[in-house]
């Protein structure tokens, strides 16, 4: 069974996340009323990426993507062998901040820059995916996955809907859409060029597009856990945040790194807490 | 093996670990000769060490709480009369350093002390006041092998800095003097169980400090050692009138038997009872652990040599604040105190990672850490239950390693580039690789998995969900905590990219020596975490509230951390080794096109009228969010107030 | 066609430089991003980022001071990559020619596959010069 997870997780997770960021370039694109590249487009693009000769600043860019990559994937694996959420939830912080130590490996404006607000990225979304594993220790009295498959619980999202609405927070900030594209975008040309990704090219950037799209799984099955009795259900929930925080990133513009933690330590940590405190006091 | 260290009588450990030290201290005054100091140190180094792995192993073997009476002379007389002259000390500075606070708080403790000394005695003193039990071990393994690396990397070091300084007459004999007196004062308050005894040597590692911190007798070092001092005793006021309080109820006077009381169970009014005492306790615990209002005297510190703030802050001193809470946790458990415990130290850990964001001196930022953490060690000993004590205890193990770790590299780096400037560290991954890898080793093992520091802080957030204030304030507190370490990590790391490699760093013997022995120990013991959890932290807290074993297993151990050190440490190693750039390769950063030249130190862009213009970068530090003398007002007087409420929930929230 | 070459042929990423153009050229370009002509149907993408670029535009002529950066900017880009010269300017100079301070077309200065005439070129003009560049670029 393990086995399996593990294969699942490895293999397919990239699959669908490479389709739906497809999925995304192209609803974008329609959105724009432009046509928009294939679905297929982000496997072309990796693919291209992988082919490209190899340039590089520095010995420990790559070493910062090797362990982003790996720490990515093991989280996600972590999450589909049931383990610890708070563990994986530092596991993956580990690996976002390896990214950002590539990021300032490299003394240029732009990634330096870049490497910056990824970090104020990283702080704004962090306490919220904590609040979230927190919550579900509270309903189910552990942090283990396993746990919560396993025992006869209510699905989550009745008594943590906040945690929903946080999680495209998350999302939207994780995958840089507007209004949280502060530290790179999906889509250049902005003062930053690419921002934290400027300096890394060829395999590199083909390693993190990829770790991407483990990272998208991992959100998705994150929101799915909120639904965990039918994974089914959680699955098309989470479908429905992606699809949102598309939506989100079409009709909102690009905000200030200041007013990204506000928003996120306000509002985001407001409802988070004010969750917690309703099942504290309801308990 | 097991039999030769059964047969160690213990008195001779016990001369090794606190009376060694005292009496090495005072012939390193008298001989005043470099080397000789230099090999007493050494040695006397050794002897910590192998003499705590001794007592350690011999409490494995025989799985005994020690409590034991030296003989010989009446030392209970003798610590009597070294408390009145340590009294006699501070009462001669406050009068050369004018400074009416340590005079008066002097005076206080020296009225206090005599009533509790002369005044009319109840409890009788007869019992034995050196007590081990697993607490006590832990830390005299701290103190005696982390505290002797600090005391061999300041050889080079104090060479190094006295050299800058034109003395005609070497001051390292007294500085490796109270070194040493220091570290037989912490392990001398750890083993003993008599509530005196702490105290005195609670007062001598207050009295070492502020000879360490005003050893360069500089203005600024004068003026910072007065106020560390003067704080120091404040808590020291704290401490004697938790004693005389404990005097005047005719309580025991001592560790075992107090935390017997609670343990027994049907002596609910004489625990109530100490209440009180207790809150001053740790009161007198804050100040030395300098949480929050009292957090200036560590900040102070960091003007004097930095073997000295490594060992303020990694082994000694601030642990000696977090001990004493530890050591009486369980007497509070489940009353407001102990809530409130929690919350003064849980405000700490946020507030100290949030000035830390804004500061660029290194040595500042280390110390806003410690302070922060200390901070979360205090939480987690207010949280009160097992789980939480245990994450406390392995918080004490790792952070004592990191932190040290830390400081004496920032020491390295600062006599190369005479800078503690983290902007100045800009680049250090080229110029100084070794220092720079085990300095990002060290921060790494501060903040991540799977280091033991963030296993011990997973340990304490689900230990505090139970609280949700506190588990709040611990989630925003570690957030924070990453920002500033990342940050630094990423200055030293920012390079120019270029074909001719990193070069190779050359550091003296006794340096490289001492900073690859913490940090290959950093990760090693995280290695090593669960056995270093079942043999040494869970006895420590298991005899300490009765429970067994395995109730406490934080769920954050289950996690397969073999595997993801594993995967972790393949994912560093592969392309370190197995995928090196070739030098055709290695491309500059992009500047638009107009890069001409790229060093290590220097990247230069052509602008206008083709003048050369050097490209800089420097770090974000939020100056008008994390303004530091704005919010230091406002910490300052919110934390008073939550130990003025401290105070109050003793009465009012039973 | 292998799968990497028809993924190299479906995914152009593209730096465009201006090397001294009238500013003509640069708005064909960016015309080709809009709805009607939508360049990001074959995957094209507008990086600006030589490191992230397959597909160099240039337009305008070169002159001494911009020959410099049109170099830099192709050195830092990683192989396989391809040059498009766009723009009567790109080509020879175009208007600009035997000015005193260009150095005509961008030929001298980086090796080209493609040369789009016109002035100025049109969307599709450079759409297909693109294409036929990827072409060059997977025979090679
Ligand atoms: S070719 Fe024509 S439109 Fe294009 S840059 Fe030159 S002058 Fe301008």
């Amino acid at each position: 069974m393990e086995i399996i997870n593990i294969f699942f997780v490895v293999v397919i997770a990239p699959v669908i996340g490479g389709l739906l960021f497809g999925l995304d370039r192209k609803l974008t694109a329609r959105l724009q009323k432009r046509m928009g590249p294939p679905i297929l487009q982000p496997f072309y693009d990796l693919i291209k990426l992988f082919g490209k000769g190899r340039i590089a600043a520095n010995q420990f860019q790559l070493i910062s993507v090797s362990v982003y990559i790996a720490c990515t994937i093991l989280s996600l694996i972590l999450l589909a062998t049931g383990q610890d959420l708070l563990v994986l939830l530092f596991v993956l912080a580990l690996g976002h901040i390896m990214l950002i130590l590539g990021g300032f490996s490299v003394r240029s404006p732009y990634s330096q820059i870049g490497s910056q607000r990824e970090i104020l990225q990283l702080m704004a979304y962090e306490p919220l995916l904590v609040f979230m594993v927190i919550g579900t220790y509270l309903k189910t009295g552990s942090f283990l996955v396993s746990n919560l498959m396993t025992g006869s619980y209510k699905p989550l999202l009745i008594s943590l809907p906040a945690f929903l609405l946080t999680q495209i927070i998350v999302m939207a900030i994780k995958l840089h859409k507007s209004p949280f594209d502060i530290s790179a975008s999906h889509h250049a040309h902005q003062e930053l060029v690419k921002g934290i990704y400027t300096e890394f090219s060829g395999a590199q950037l083909a390693l993190i597009e990829m770790a991407h799209w483990y990272e998208l799984i991992l959100l998705m099955g994150f929101i799915a856990l909120l639904w965990q009795t039918n994974l089914i259900i959680g699955g098309l929930i989470a479908f429905a945040c992606f699809l949102a925080v598309i939506l989100l990133d079409n009709i909102s513009a690009r905000l200030t790194w200041k007013w990204m933690i506000r928003f996120a330590w306000t509002f985001g940590v407001g409802i988070s807490v004010a969750n917690l405190t309703a099942i504290y006091i309801l308990r | 093996m097991s039999n030769f260290i059964y047969y160690v009588p213990l008195s001779i450990i016990l001369v090794a670990l606190i009376l060694a030290p005292l009496v090495f201290a005072f012939v390193i005054s008298i001989v005043r000769s470099d080397y000789l100091c230099s090999l007493i140190i050494i040695v006397i180094a050794a002897v910590l060490a192998i003499s705590s792995l001794i007592l350690f192993a011999r409490v494995t073997i025989t799985h005994q709480i020690i409590h034991y009476a030296p003989g010989l002379i009446d030392w209970n007389l003798l610590v009597t009369i070294a408390d009145f002259g340590l009294m006699a000390m501070f009462i001669r500075m406050g009068v050369r350093r004018k400074s009416v606070l340590i005079l008066v708080f002097a005076v206080i403790q020296t009225i206090i002390l005599a009533w509790v000394e002369f005044g009319p005695k109840h409890t009788e003193m007869a019992y034995p006041p050196i007590f081990i039990d697993w607490l006590s071990i832990v830390m005299t393994l701290i103190v005696s092998i982390v505290g002797s690396i600090v005391a061999i990397y300041s050889l080079p070091y104090m060479r190094e800095h006295e050299r800058h300084q034109n003395l005609t007459v070497s001051k390292q004999p007294q500085f490796f003097r109270t070194l040493l007196l220091f570290l037989g004062a912490m392990n001398g308050m750890v083993l003993s169980g008599n509530l005196l005894w702490i105290y005195f040597f609670w007062e001598i590692t207050t009295l070492c400090s502020f000879c360490l911190i005003s050893h360069d007798e500089t203005e600024e070092s004068l003026r910072y050692a007065t106020r560390a001092l003067w704080m120091n005793m404040v808590g020291g006021v704290g401490f004697i009138t938790g004693i005389a309080l404990i005097q005047l109820k005719n309580l025991p006077m001592d560790a075992s038997r107090l935390l017997q009381l609670v343990h027994t169970g049907n002596e609910a009014h004489l625990v109530a009872l100490l209440m009180l005492p207790m809150a001053c306790l740790c009161f007198a615990g804050f100040t030395k652990a300098a949480q929050m209002p009292f957090q200036s005297w560590l900040l102070g510190a960091m003007v004097a040599p930095t073997p000295v703030s490594a060992l303020l802050h990694s082994s000694t001193m601030v642990k000696a604040g977090v001990y004493l809470i530890i050591r009486f946790a369980p007497i509070f458990r489940h009353t407001g105190l102990s809530e409130m415990v929690a919350i003064v130290g849980a405000f700490s850990f946020i507030t100290g990672a949030m000035l830390a964001i804004g500061q660029s001196n290194a040595k500042k930022v280390l110390a806003y850490s410690t302070i922060s953490n200390l901070g979360l060690i205090i939480a987690c000993a207010g949280l009160n239950t097992p789980l939480a004590l245990a994450a406390a205890v392995m918080l004490i193990i790792f952070h004592a390693v990191s932190k040290g770790l830390l400081f004496m590299a920032t020491g390295v780096v600062d006599q190369s580039i005479h800078s503690k400037d983290i902007e100045d560290m800009q680049g250090l991954w080229a110029s100084m690789p070794l220092t720079s890898l085990i300095m990002v080793i060290g921060i790494l093992s501060m903040l991540l998995p799977p280091f033991g520091v963030l296993i011990a802080k997973l340990a304490a957030i689900e230990s505090s969900i139970q609280n949700p204030l506190v588990m709040a304030m611990l989630v925003i507190g570690s957030t924070l905590t990453v920002v500033f370490w990342t940050k630094w990590m990423g200055r030293m790391l920012a390079t120019n990219p270029r074909a001719d490699g990193r070069k190779r760093e050359s550091l003296p013997a006794l340096y490289a020596g001492t900073l690859a022995v913490l940090a290959s120990g950093a990760v090693i013991l995280s290695l090593f975490v669960k056995p270093i959890l079942e043999n040494l932290v869970l006895p420590a807290v298991a005899n300490y509230y009765n429970v067994a074993g395995m109730e406490m297993t934080p769920t954050v151990l289950s996690a397969p951390w073999l595997m993801i050190f594993l995967v972790i440490a393949l994912s560093v190693l592969a392309p370190t080794f197995f995928n090196h750039l070739r030098s055709s390769q290695i491309k500059p950063a992009y500047l638009c096109g107009e890069q001409i030249a790229s060093h290590s130190t220097t990247a230069q862009f052509l602008t206008v009228a083709d003048s050369a213009a050097e490209m800089t970068v420097r770090g974000y530090y939020f100056e008008k969010v994390t303004d530091e003398s704005v919010h230091v007002k406002w910490v300052t007087i919110v934390a008073t107030l939550l130990i003025v409420i401290l105070f109050g929930a003793v009465y009012l929230w039973k | 066609m292998n799968i990497l070459q028809k993924s190299r042929a479906k995914s152009p990423w593209i730096l465009h430089y201006d090397a001294g153009a009238c500013n003509g050229c640069d708005i064909e370009i960016l015309a080709c991003l809009t709805p009607v002509y939508d360049i990001e149907r074959f995957g094209m993408v507008n990086v600006g980022n030589p490191k992230h670029a397959d597909v160099l535009l240039v337009t305008g002529t070169c002159n001494k001071r911009s020959a410099r950066v049109l170099k830099n900017l192709y050195d830092q880009m990683p192989d396989p990559k391809v040059v498009v010269a766009v723009g009567a300017c790109a080509l020879s100079g175009g208007i600009f020619h035997e000015c005193y301070n260009v150095l005509q077309g961008v030929d001298g200065t980086v090796p080209v596959d493609v040369y789009v005439p016109g002035c100025a070129a049109r969307p599709e003009a450079i759409m297909e010069g693109v294409m036929m560049a990827l072409e060059k670029m997977n025979q090679r």
